[in-house]
């Protein structure tokens, strides 16, 4: 197994250059429908009736079945394998979560961290709903933190239905970094 | 619950819950973030972490309980965050979903949530939020 990387390398010009640009675009390989809602509530040990009966969530004022809020983000990861690609070899670099401020964006830096995250809710999930993620690159502000020199980069994600409809808009920032022991090296 | 029940300052019911390496695969699977800090104890060390540890959107979704368990079904959540990690929420910690009401619009049926989290290592997570509330 090869190291995981922890971003994709290039000069600060390169990362400039795609601030306000698309950096990246995925869709989830499945709709939202009941299996998926409840093996992710199960790990949290959540009940609430308008996650899982269609009934309760009528009667709570949904159209259907409503998926947690914050699952948005789960349907719009892409497929971590699909029919057409290659076979999995033992020495492929593992696949991490896509991100594309850490993985699409340039910068000169090899380590990254999450700091924060924010999300707004515009729409309900419905069984059939299928969700596409957008991001942009919308902010960079170099910063010399304890742990390195570097930039936190900002990434506004808009989450759509097949209708178009927009379902959720959050703003992720990641802390893109060269460990302050290695640059004086 | 009603706009008109709800007042500053109010607690909302702790969440406890135990981190083992079980759940945090379980959540794996079900959230669809298999990056290995957070089911690898070996990657995760690497990067300065005791163990593997809880993502962000383990944190989101038990934030999300933490409100529903509160609010009721009716409750309409319109905002999540900012969502501030500080300290990992690793394997073998039990940690402890808070919150309180920080302001409450009636005209808007709103209600701003101060919420955190807490396990033995600290105050690891805050983060804030808003519901809408029936009238």
């Amino acid at each position: 197994m090869s190291e995981p990387t922890w971003g994709l390398w290039g000069s600060w010009d390169d990362t400039q250059a795609m601030l306000g640009k698309q950096i990246g675009q995925s869709r989830g390989p499945d709709p939202v429908e009941q299996g998926s809602i409840r093996r992710w509530l199960e790990p949290k040990e959540f009940a609430c009736e308008i996650h899982t009966d269609a009934a309760a969530a009528e009667a709570a004022g949904y159209d259907d079945l409503v998926a947690p809020a914050s699952m948005v983000f789960t349907y719009a990861i892409a497929a971590y394998w699909q029919p057409g690609d290659a076979p999995a070899r033992i020495d492929d670099e593992p696949t991490q979560i896509q991100i594309p401020v850490i993985f699409d964006v340039p910068a000169p830096c090899d380590k990254s961290f999450a700091t924060s995250i924010e999300v707004e809710f515009f729409a309900p999930l419905y069984p059939g709903d299928e969700v596409t993620c957008t991001s942009k690159l919308v902010d960079i502000k170099h910063k010399e933190l304890k742990v390195g020199k570097g930039a936190f980069l900002r990434q506004e994600d808009t989450y759509t239905k097949q209708t178009g409809e927009v379902v959720a808009v959050s703003y992720l920032d990641i802390f893109r970094f060269v460990a302050a022991d290695q640059e004086a090296k | 619950m009603h706009i008109g029940d709800v007042e500053a300052g109010a607690q909302l019911p702790v969440v406890a819950l135990p981190i083992t390496l079980q759940r945090l695969v379980i959540e794996a699977g079900a959230n669809r973030d298999f990056s290995l800090i957070h089911h690898d104890a070996s990657v995760a060390r690497a990067t300065g972490a005791p163990d593997a540890f809880a993502n962000t959107y383990f944190l989101m979704g038990m934030f999300e309980r933490l409100m529903r368990d509160w609010a009721g079904p009716r409750a309409r959540i319109r905002k999540i965050g900012p969502l501030r990690m500080m300290i990992f929420n690793a394997v073998g910690d039990t940690v402890q979903f808070k919150g309180m009401v920080e302001a409450v619009d009636p005209v808007a049926g709103t209600v701003n949530l101060d919420m955190w989290v807490e396990s033995a290592r600290g105050k690891t997570v805050t983060a804030k939020a808003i519901l809408e509330l029936e009238g």
